[in-house]
């Protein structure tokens, strides 16, 4: 009996580690993804992190994972270890923080004339 | 495609909205100044009263005699029409575009219900084409313009399956959605498709003449 | 794709359209539509025209379609497509043959009886469409000849039939001397001021039906109603200039007619038995005059018959045995709702009523009103032929024992009289003026 357990608990804990560890290695990133959206209208958006920032020439972790306070935002802090619904609460409503992903990604897209901006090219199938 | 989408998604928006909210109300005022000019008729026997008891009984499927002689019509134009409207204006993606741009949003339909009623649309508008090809009552009157009106109502819809689904061209495709969509919105008020704005008065005219002055029904 | 607007094949031979559209030239019809159009038409035939999504809805609505095997030259779009459409389309440039068809189609192949209004989910007023193609073909002369010939007659005597004004005046003492004979002290009170009722007929009763002015004075005389006819020119409620597009002229003889009723200073104006003089006087004479109603309340016969049973002022002495069936009139029942009163004074009147299908507002036309049976003999197979729908509705309502129609309009009458005999139906027809006086108690 107690051996069983023993091995069921660290399966478990294997399991619990490999979930945290893909979720927030940053070298595995491939989708966009929010744990706050329960069920997807769309396929997560197709996001290579590491590639996406050396062609978009991008070194600073807060221009995306950005710290705010009392509406400021806070210059040299980051937030790489935060889900955006953490602060960016849903609240029942998925609309907002959707608005707030495409702003961040389409947004920025836009003003630099470069990347997708068109729904099909992110939520791919 | 920067410019090209940012054209269609931007500038053409703002286009349509000024060209169909200023044709509906150009072409209602236009009319309703002609209609005291030379046909005041109308606003003397206007009533509220048998106007609006006309028009319910024509919104409420099956609410007229016509409408029971023609059952596979009346569903079929019914579910037209409420997919027509819902469609675009719930769908999820649409009230995603708005939120980003006005931060407003309301109530959305989920993704597989849209699907299903765009392919009510599209389907509805394949039965009225096959209509219009053969029922000689229906063929004797179409002219170009009536498949070209047809072909404005499809292919928002059409385009909107497409590009969702992300068949081949999906981008090209996603374009000529947005496209034909605000097309369809410019044709509403200056084309046959005015019947969105002028349905309640030539109803209720009707409904008017008939309930208040010949104490008849007229469905 | 297309069909094309014209299809006509059938040689035009009425007088007055093939002689009236002898005088056309292109720049008169093109003038004259024009100026209808401008001047005349506005908002209504604007919107009906463009909002029109050429559905084909009303199609089943018209007899004429029904009857000839759901041809769609025959159904109300199809009608205006080969006329006001092709006409606005054309912007006026079209030829006399055009015309021609144009005239034959909306004064012979219409009635005018509004039961596609009741069709169009729209609710488009197909009958004005093609009043004011009647309305065009008035202005550039050509009409059909019978027709036009009692307008002529309406506007020389101001009555259909060229009733000379002293003949009226002796029709009715004739009438009145016949109905002595059965009730002794019987009058037909002419010109009495303050009378409550003003009776007023169409041209062809003192012209060829005068026992319906017999029955209509046993019936007032019975009921002891205060009641008058005028001894002038007023006296006739008819108007065929409504249907041949000569409005000047239809206001002018609903004035006359007003004023006739006014001078006597009566209270109401109770009608004889028609549906277009009802329609004249109640809905569209009126309104030509600028008079929203009527400046004096007007009865339809229905609904006066209904008041003198409701009030017991007339006693049935013993019903009428055959089983009836009721055909409704277009203006009396699309145009006021009388369709229960009918069929109030039928049970009141009748053994068994057996009703055809459809009915009440849905009834089928009788394909004679809305001037096409004044359009005479030449366009008689047209409004035969053009209402085979009519006799299967009346076989289908015979089958079920129904052996006697109730007709209360003239024009209806007319009608199915032509069909009934046409088709082999071997029913009778009769007015509710007819059935009343044949059970009522009459006094002695």
């Amino acid at each position: 009996m107690k051996k069983k357990s023993w091995i069921l608990y660290s399966i478990a804990v294997t399991a619990v580690a490999v979930v945290v560890v893909t979720a927030y290695s940053q070298e595995n990133v491939k989708y966009v993804q929010d744990s706050a959206f329960k069920t997807k209208m769309r396929p997560g958006a197709v996001f290579l992190h590491d590639e996406h920032n050396e062609k978009a020439e991008i070194d600073d972790c807060g221009t995306c994972h950005h710290l705010y306070k009392d509406g400021v935002k806070i210059e040299d802090e980051t937030s790489e270890d935060m889900e955006c619904s953490e602060c960016h609460k849903i609240n029942g409503n998925p609309v907002p923080l959707v608005a707030k992903y495409h702003l961040r990604c389409k947004g920025c897209h836009e003003e630099k004339k470069a990347g997708p901006v068109m729904c099909s090219e992110c939520h791919v199938k | 495609m920067h410019d090209i989408y940012n054209f269609v998604s931007g500038t053409l928006v703002w286009v349509s909205f000024i060209l169909f909210t200023g044709g509906c109300v150009y072409r209602f005022v236009s009319m309703a100044a002609l209609a005291k000019k030379k046909d005041p008729v109308i606003y003397e026997y206007m009533s509220l009263r048998y106007a609006l008891r006309s028009i319910f009984h024509w919104i409420i499927p099956f609410g007229s005699e016509n409408m029971k002689m023609h059952p596979v019509f009346t569903i079929v134009t019914f579910a037209f029409h409420i997919c027509l409207i819902f469609v675009p204006l719930f769908l999820f993606a649409h009230i995603i575009l708005i939120k980003e741009s006005w931060n407003i949003s309301w109530w959305f339909l989920s993704d597989s219900i849209a699907d299903v009623m765009t392919l009510i649309v599209v389907g509805s508008c394949i039965y009225f084409l096959v209509r219009r090809i053969t029922q000689p009552e229906v063929k004797f009157l179409t002219s170009i313009s009536d498949y070209l009106i047809l072909a404005v109502v499809a292919a928002p819809f059409i385009t909107g399956f497409w590009t969702y689904h992300q068949f081949p061209g999906h981008k090209f495709v996603g374009i000529i959605h947005i496209l034909s969509g605000e097309i369809m919105l410019v044709a509403i008020p200056f084309t046959r498709l005015s019947h969105m704005i002028f349905f309640a008065f030539t109803r209720g005219y009707m409904g008017s003449e008939f309930g208040a002055i010949r104490h008849a029904k007229d469905w | 794709m297309a069909e094309p607007a014209v299809n006509n094949t059938k040689q035009i031979t009425d007088e007055g359209i093939v002689r009236g559209a002898s005088k056309l030239t292109p720049e008169k019809i093109e003038r004259v539509i024009n100026s209808v159009l401008k001047a005349e038409t506005g908002a209504r035939l604007k919107t009906y025209v463009d909002i029109c999504v050429h559905c084909g809805l009303c199609s089943e609505a018209c007899h004429f379609y029904l009857s000839h095997d759901n041809d769609p030259r025959f159904s109300p779009a199809g009608k205006v497509k080969q006329t006001i459409w092709e006409i606005l389309n054309r912007k006026g440039k079209v030829d006399a043959e055009f015309i021609k068809r144009a005239a034959e189609i909306a004064s012979t192949e219409c009635n005018l009886c509004r039961r596609c209004a009741m069709y169009c989910p729209f609710g488009i007023d197909i009958a004005y469409l093609l009043i004011t193609m009647r309305r065009i073909c008035h202005k550039l002369g050509v009409t059909p000849q019978y027709i036009q010939d009692t307008a002529h007659s309406h506007s020389a005597t101001i009555n259909q039939m060229w009733v000379k004004d002293d003949e009226w005046i002796d029709s009715l003492m004739w009438q009145e001397d016949e109905a002595r004979g059965e009730i002794p002290n019987l009058r037909i009170p002419l010109e009495k001021e303050g009378a409550e009722i003003y009776y007023s007929v169409i041209g062809p009763e003192p012209k060829f039906r005068a026992q319906l002015i017999y029955q209509a004075a046993v019936i007032m005389n019975a009921s002891g109603v205060d009641w008058t006819m005028p001894a002038t020119p007023g006296w006739d409620n008819s108007d065929m200039c409504m249907f041949t597009g000569d409005f000047e002229m239809m206001a002018r003889l609903k004035k006359i007619h007003f004023e006739s009723a006014a001078r006597l200073k009566v209270k109401k104006i109770v009608m004889g038995e028609c549906g277009h003089a009802f329609r004249s006087v109640y809905d569209v004479g009126n309104r030509a005059l600028g008079w929203k109603m009527p400046p004096i309340p007007v009865v339809h016969s229905i609904e006066f018959f209904y008041e003198l049973i409701r009030d017991g002022k007339i006693k049935i002495a013993k019903k009428y045995e055959k089983p009836v069936t009721f055909n409704d009139p277009c203006n009396m029942v699309r145009g006021r709702g009388l369709h229960e009163m009918g069929r109030f004074v039928t049970n009141a009147t009748c053994e068994k009523l057996i009703e055809m299908h459809p009915n009440r507002e849905h009834n089928y036309c009788c394909s004679a009103g809305g001037g096409v049976i004044n359009c005479g003999p030449p366009y008689k197979k047209t409004r035969v032929d053009g209402n085979r729908i009519k006799a299967e509705q009346l076989f289908a309502a015979k089958a079920r024992g129904a052996k006697t129609i109730i007709a209360p309009c003239h024009n209806c009458h007319g009608g199915l009289e032509d069909i009934v005999h046409h088709y082999g139906l071997d029913m009778d027809i009769k007015f509710l003026g007819d059935i009343i006086y044949e059970t009522m108690e009459k006094p002695e």
